[in-house]
C-alpha cells in the first residue's frame, strides 16, 4: 500500500517525458472530450453580456478630453464651466489629479533594459504628444452629457513642433517627444550571432532591401470599457474588458497606494483583445478616481474613433542578406525601425524585442547581427496586437528568401529546403531563441502537396502567357509564444487551482483568461479527464481576481500550454488524495483504482466520484486512513524551456515555444486597378498537441484572416501634420466574409518536448505567415513587370502605382 | 452619444414637415434610414437640434406608372431588392442595392433617397440615377419641385435642396434595355472607389457612361465620338476619353484623387464591356 502510494506521489513530479505523455491513471491513452464551446448558445444568439451591458444602479459614464495636437504645450485649462454643465457631477483635469492620483506603472519599463523612460500620468499635465492624450475628464449622469460637457472645457494649447514619421525623429536636430531626451529613441536591442560583417564579406552574393510594414492594430469588435465601483468601505471593484485582471489590480494598487487585496478586478467577457486589451491604459484608473470622487459607479467605453487611435506593427527595415550559389544563407544584418508613437505605459511598444529575436526564423544561420531600434514619435502610442512585431520580422525574411530564390533562378520552396534548421537538430539555439523541436521541411512538403504548389506554377505559366499577373507565394512563419521575460510581468508560467466539492462539482479557477477563444472548454475538459468525467462536469472561473489564483491572464498563446497545464497539474494532485481515500474506502489498493465514467473502479469495487467526495469530507479523520480532505490543489505550470541566465556563450531565450506554419497562396493582381483577389490558400499548421482541434483551427482561420487584412488593407494613416485619419471602420478596412477565401488547412504534429501537454500555443500562428505569404504572391504576380512593392499594405492604389512605375519606365 | 439636445418631429403631412423645415432651417436634419446621420450624431460631426423624422409620411412605397417608377424617398434598399416590378422595370436599382456594402441590417434600414440627399461622392447612387435619368421630387413649403439627378448633385455632400424642402420621390423612367454597370472598392467594406453606369442607344447611335465617385459630383461622359460608322464602339479610346473629363478627382482617406482619375477609364470601360461585350 505504501509503496503504491508512493508511485502516485512520484507521478505528481514527473519526469521530462512523462510530461509529455496523454496517458491517464490506467495507463490507457484518454482523448480529451471535445465538448462544443461553452456558451456558444449565448454568443450565437447574441445574448453574451459584455462589460458595456452592465450597468448598475446610479451608474455614472465618463467621456476624455483628448488633445487635437500632437505636440502642444498646455498653458492653461478651464474646467469651471464644464462643471456647470446639464448632469456633471464631476470634472478633472491634469494638473488637479496630479495630487489625486499616482504616476501609471509602465507594463514594461524601458529604463529596466537600458533605454530612456518617461513619467505617465493619468492625465496629461503640462504638455500632450500625440492627438488623443488625455487632457480632462468629465463624469456625467449620462455619456451624451459627459460628452457634451467635453466642448464646454477650455484649453490653452501653444503648439509645439511634431515629428510624425520616424525619419523625422530621428533627423539631426528633430524636435524631441520628450524634450529631456538627447534624441527621440527610446531603445536600441541588438541582437547577434556569429560575425555577421565577416560573413557577409565572404558571401558570393549580397542582397540589400528595404521594407515597410504599415501602422495597423487589432481592431477586436469590442472596444476597450471599464467599470469602476469604490464602495464607501473602501473596496474598490472594477469590471474591465482587459487581457489581465491581475496586472490591473497590482497597477491599481500602485495608482492609489492601496494594497491589492482592497481590490477586485473582474474581467468581463471579451469581444475579441488580440493584445488590444492589455492592463496599462489611463482610462483603466480614471474611472476609479472619478468613483471615489462621486461615490457611484463609472463606466466608461472606448469609442472606435479613441480605439483606432492605437497603434501597432510600423516597422522599416533595411536588410542585407549573404548567400552562395545554391541559395544557402550566409548571413543576415539589418536593423529594424519600429515608430512606437509616444512612450506611454500601453502594451505595445516591447513588440520591437520579438521583431528583432525571431531572426533567423526557421533558418540555419550561423552569422546574424540584428539591430531592433524604438523610436518615438508624436502618433498615438502603439497596443498590443496579434503577431507582435512578429509579422513585421517574417515579412522582410521571407521576402528575402523568396528575392534569393529569384536572383539564383532557383524555386523558392528549394531555397527555404536549403536553408531549415533539419528536424534532428532540435533542441537548437537560434540567436536569442532556444527552439524546442520542428519539421519544418515536412511542414512545407506538406503545405506543397496539398496547395498542388508544382500545378499551380503550370497555371501561373499559362496566365502570364495570356499577359495575366497570377503569383504564388510561399512563406513559413515561426512564432515564439509563451512570452517569459523574468523582470517584468510578462511570465510565460501560470496558476491553476483545482477544487472538488461534496456533491462532486468539480471547479478550475486560473490566473489565464480568455479572449474569446474557448479555453475555458479546453480547460474543463483536460480536467475532466484526470477525474474520468464528462466535460460538463467542471465549471472553469477565470478572470476574477478575488476568487482566482493570481496569474497573467491572456498574452503569448500561453493559455493551455500554462493554466491548463497547471489545471491537469492541480487535477492530478487532488486526484491522488481521492485515489487513497477510495482505496481506503473500497479496501483496495490505491495502484489499481482507475477513474473513468464517474466512478472510481478497482476490480468488481467501484464508488462513485460524488459518494467518494462526499464520504472524504464527512469522514475525514474518523476513518482510519481518511486524512486529507484538502480536495483541493494550487499548482504553478512553468516553462522549461526558458533560458533566462546567460549560458556560456551568453545566449537567453524569453520564449519557450515556437510553433510554426507553412504557406502557400495564389492571387491575381488585377493589371489595371491594382486589385488584390485571393485565388487559393494553403495553410500547414504546426502548434505541437493540439487539445481541442476545432478552437485551434478557428485560431488559425481567424489568424490568416487577420493576415489578409494587414497585408491588402488595413491601416492607421496620419497626415503630415500629425492628425490620425481613420475613424472609423469604413476608414479602415477590415476583411470581410467575402474578402476572403476557402481556406485549405491542415496540421502536423511535433510536440513539445518541454510542456507537459506537448503544447507550443495556437493563438497568433498564421498572421505573420499570411502578411509575407501575400506579399511574396503579389510580387511574384509582378515579377513579369519587373517592379517590387515593399511598403505594406498591398492595397490597390499603392499596386496599381508600382504597376504604373513599371509601364512608365517601359 | 447624441450631445445636443434634441427635439424630434413626426409630421403627419408633407405641409407640416417643410414649416418645420423652414422653422428651423439649418438647424434640422432629415432622418431616413439613419445608417448615416445617426453614427455622425453620435460622433458630434452633426449637432443640429432638430429631427425630422420622415416616418410618418407613408413614402416608402414603390409605384409603377406609366413610362415611370415612383421610389417614396423611405424605401429602403430592401424595397428596391424584394420588388418584382423594378426588376422588370429599372433592374439596375435592385442591382445596384445587391452591392451596397454593409449587410442586412444596412440594407433593411438605409434609403436610396437617403443616399441621394447626404450626396457622398464616395456612394453608388448619386450616378445610378444621373444614369438612369431620375428625377428628385422635392417638397418645399411652396409645395414639390422636380429636379433632374443630373442637376441635383451640386458637389461633395451638397445638393440642389432649398431651405425648407425635402426629398419626397424619386422619379425613375423605365429602363429602355440594360445598363452596363461596374464598381470597384478597396474591399468588400470599402465605400466605392469608382462606380460607372454604361448606356448605348444603337437606335439613336448615342453611347455615354455615368461615372460616380471619382470626382465631387457624378460626370456623365458622352461617348458617341467613339461609335464608328460600323456602329462598333471603340473600346480602346474609352480610358482617355473618360479621363480627360476626370480633372478635379474626389480624395478620401481610403485613397486619392490620382489613383480614381486613373481607374475612372478603367471602371467605364468595363461598364460598357458589362454592356456589349468584350468584342463589340
Amino acid at each position: 500500500m505504501l509503496s503504491q502510494f508512493a508511485t502516485l506521489a512520484e507521478a505528481a513530479a514527473p519526469t521530462l517525458d512523462e510530461r509529455n505523455s496523454m496517458v491517464s491513471t490506467d495507463g490507457a491513452r484518454v482523448p480529451v472530450e471535445q465538448s462544443p464551446r461553452r456558451d456558444g448558445d449565448l454568443l450565437l444568439t447574441g445574448r453574451a453580456e459584455y462589460l458595456d451591458d452592465l450597468e448598475p444602479a446610479g451608474t455614472l459614464h465618463a467621456a476624455i478630453l483628448r488633445s487635437p495636437h500632437p505636440h502642444a504645450r498646455i498653458r492653461a485649462v478651464d474646467p469651471e464651466a464644464a462643471r456647470r454643465c446639464r448632469g456633471v457631477r464631476a470634472v478633472v483635469t491634469g494638473a488637479e489629479a496630479l495630487d489625486l492620483v499616482g504616476p501609471l506603472p509602465h507594463s514594461f519599463d524601458p529604463g529596466d533594459v537600458g533605454g530612456r523612460t518617461a513619467v505617465v500620468r493619468v492625465l496629461a499635465v503640462d504638455e500632450v504628444r500625440f492627438v488623443g492624450d488625455p487632457v480632462a475628464v468629465v463624469v456625467a449622469d449620462s455619456t451624451a452629457n459627459a460628452e457634451a460637457a467635453l466642448d464646454a472645457i477650455r484649453v490653452d494649447y501653444e503648439a509645439l513642433p511634431a515629428v510624425v514619421e520616424f525619419e523625422q525623429a530621428m533627423a539631426e536636430s528633430a524636435p524631441r517627444v520628450f524634450g529631456d531626451w538627447a534624441d527621440n529613441v527610446l531603445l536600441r536591442l541588438p541582437y547577434s550571432v556569429g560575425d555577421a560583417e565577416a560573413a557577409l564579406a565572404r558571401s558570393p552574393y549580397v542582397l540589400k532591401e528595404e521594407f515597410r510594414i504599415q501602422r495597423y492594430q487589432a481592431a477586436p469588435l469590442e472596444p476597450r470599457g471599464y467599470l469602476a465601483d469604490w464602495a464607501a468601505s473602501g473596496k474598490l471593484t472594477v469590471y474591465a474588458s482587459t487581457q489581465n485582471p491581475h496586472l490591473l489590480r497590482t497597477n491599481l494598487a500602485r495608482i492609489f497606494d492601496l494594497r491589492e487585496d482592497r481590490i477586485r478586478v473582474v474581467a468581463t467577457r471579451l469581444g475579441g483583445a488580440f493584445g488590444h486589451k492589455f492592463a496599462g491604459y489611463p482610462e483603466e484608473a480614471l474611472v476609479c478616481l472619478l468613483s471615489r470622487m462621486v461615490g457611484a459607479p463609472v463606466k466608461w467605453v472606448e469609442s472606435r474613433e479613441e480605439a483606432l487611435l492605437v497603434g501597432a506593427r510600423e516597422f522599416a527595415t533595411e536588410l542585407a542578406v549573404g548567400f552562395d550559389s545554391t541559395g544557402r544563407i550566409l548571413a543576415i544584418k539589418g536593423e529594424l525601425v519600429g515608430n512606437v508613437g509616444c512612450l506611454s505605459t500601453w502594451g505595445g511598444w516591447p513588440m520591437v524585442f520579438p521583431a528583432g529575436l525571431i531572426f533567423p526564423g526557421p533558418y540555419h544561420v550561423p552569422d546574424c547581427a540584428i539591430n531592433s531600434v524604438a523610436v518615438v514619435t508624436n502618433k498615438a502610442p502603439w497596443g498590443g496586437a496579434r503577431g507582435y512585431g512578429k509579422e513585421a520580422s517574417t515579412l522582410v525574411l521571407e521576402r528575402a528568401v523568396d528575392l534569393i530564390a529569384e536572383r539564383l533562378g532557383l524555386d523558392p520552396v528549394d531555397v527555404r529546403m536549403r536553408n531549415f534548421v533539419p528536424p534532428d537538430a532540435f533542441p537548437y539555439w537560434s540567436m536569442a531563441k532556444h527552439l524546442d523541436s520542428g519539421d519544418y521541411p515536412g511542414a512545407l512538403a506538406k503545405a506543397v502537396r496539398l496547395s498542388g504548389y508544382h500545378r499551380q506554377r503550370v497555371r501561373q505559366r499559362e496566365a502570364r502567357a495570356e499577359g495575366r499577373l497570377l503569383g504564388v507565394g510561399v512563406a513559413f512563419e515561426l512564432t515564439p509564444e509563451g512570452a517569459d521575460f523574468a523582470g517584468s510581468f510578462a511570465r510565460g508560467y501560470d496558476t491553476s487551482t483545482v477544487r472538488v466539492s461534496p456533491a462532486g462539482g468539480v471547479t478550475v479557477l486560473t490566473g489565464v483568461t480568455t479572449p474569446g477563444t474557448g479555453n475555458e472548454t479546453s480547460i474543463a475538459a483536460l480536467v475532466a479527464r484526470e477525474f474520468g468525467l464528462p466535460a460538463d462536469a467542471v465549471s472553469v472561473v477565470q478572470g476574477d481576481t478575488d476568487a482566482c489564483p493570481l496569474g497573467f491572464g491572456n498574452s503569448s498563446s500561453r493559455s493551455l500550454t500554462a493554466g491548463g497545464g497547471a489545471a491537469v497539474l492541480a487535477a492530478r494532485t487532488v486526484r491522488e488524495r481521492m485515489a487513497s481515500a477510495a482505496a481506503v474506502l473500497l479496501d483496495v489498493p490505491v495502484g489499481g483504482l482507475v477513474f473513468a465514467r464517474g466512478e472510481i473502479v478497482s476490480g468488481d469495487r467501484r464508488i462513485g466520484f460524488a459518494e467518494l467526495a462526499d464520504q472524504v469530507y464527512r469522514n475525514a479523520y474518523a476513518i482510519p486512513g481518511l486524512d486529507d480532505p484538502l480536495l483541493e490543489a494550487t499548482m504553478v505550470e512553468r516553462p522549461l524551456n526558458s533560458h533566462y541566465v546567460p549560458d556560456e556563450e551568453g545566449r537567453t531565450s524569453g520564449y519557450p515555444n515556437y510553433p510554426y506554419s507553412a504557406h502557400v497562396g495564389v492571387v491575381e493582381v488585377d493589371a489595371e486597378t491594382g486589385r488584390v483577389e485571393l485565388l487559393e490558400y494553403t495553410v500547414i499548421d504546426d502548434c505541437g498537441v493540439r487539445i481541442s482541434p476545432n478552437f485551434v483551427a478557428g485560431q488559425r482561420y481567424g489568424a490568416i484572416v487577420m493576415g489578409v487584412g494587414g497585408a491588402l488593407f488595413e491601416e492607421l494613416p496620419y497626415d503630415a501634420n500629425g492628425k490620425p485619419l481613420a475613424k472609423t471602420f469604413k476608414h479602415y478596412l477590415v476583411p470581410r466574409a467575402s474578402d476572403v477565401l476557402d481556406i485549405r488547412l491542415e496540421h502536423q504534429v511535433t510536440p513539445s518536448p518541454y510542456t507537459l501537454l506537448g503544447t507550443k500555443g495556437a493563438g497568433e500562428g498564421g498572421v505573420s505567415g499570411t502578411v509575407a505569404c501575400l506579399a511574396n504572391a503579389v510580387n511574384d504576380a509582378l515579377r513579369p513587370l519587373g517592379v517590387r512593392v515593399h511598403q505594406m499594405p498591398l492595397s490597390a492604389p499603392r499596386v496599381l502605382r508600382a504597376i504604373r512605375s513599371a509601364a512608365g519606365a517601359a | 452619444m447624441i450631445r445636443t439636445e434634441l427635439r424630434y418631429h413626426r409630421p403627419d403631412t408633407p405641409g407640416e414637415a417643410s414649416a418645420l423645415l423652414d422653422d428651423h432651417a439649418h438647424d434640422t436634419v432629415v432622418l431616413g434610414g439613419g445608417t448615416m446621420l445617426l453614427p455622425m450624431m453620435h460622433r458630434a460631426e452633426i449637432t443640429a437640434r432638430h429631427v425630422l423624422d420622415l416616418r410618418g409620411l407613408a413614402l416608402d412605397t414603390v409605384t409603377e406608372h406609366a413610362g415611370h417608377v415612383e421610389i417614396g424617398a423611405m424605401a429602403t434598399y430592401r424595397h428596391l431588392l424584394d420588388s418584382p416590378m423594378l426588376a422588370r422595370r429599372v433592374p439596375l436599382l435592385p442591382r445596384m442595392a445587391a452591392g451596397i456594402t454593409g449587410g442586412e441590417q444596412l440594407r433593411n434600414l438605409g434609403t436610396i433617397g437617403g443616399s441621394a440627399c447626404f450626396a457622398n461622392p464616395s456612394s453608388d447612387v448619386p450616378a445610378v440615377l444621373v444614369a438612369l435619368g431620375a428625377t428628385l421630387r422635392l417638397h418645399g413649403p411652396a409645395g414639390h419641385r422636380d429636379v433632374a439627378a443630373a442637376n441635383f448633385f451640386h458637389g461633395a455632400f451638397t445638393t440642389d435642396l432649398a431651405d425648407g424642402e425635402f426629398l419626397a420621390s424619386l422619379l425613375v423612367p423605365h429602363q429602355r434595355g440594360r445598363n452596363g454597370y461596374h464598381k470597384l472598392k478597396l474591399s468588400e467594406g470599402s465605400w466605392p472607389i469608382v462606380t460607372a453606369v454604361a448606356t448605348v442607344d444603337p437606335e439613336r447611335g448615342t453611347a455615354e457612361v455615368t461615372v460616380g465617385a471619382a470626382q465631387a459630383a457624378p460626370v456623365r461622359i458622352d461617348l458617341t465620338t467613339l461609335l464608328g460608322a460600323d456602329g462598333r464602339l471603340h473600346l480602346d479610346s474609352i480610358d482617355a476619353l473618360v479621363r480627360d473629363r476626370i480633372d478635379d478627382p474626389w480624395s478620401d482617406v481610403l485613397t486619392d484623387g490620382a489613383y480614381r482619375r486613373v481607374v475612372a477609364g478603367v471602371v467605364a470601360r468595363r461598364a460598357v464591356i458589362d454592356l456589349i461585350g468584350p468584342n463589340r
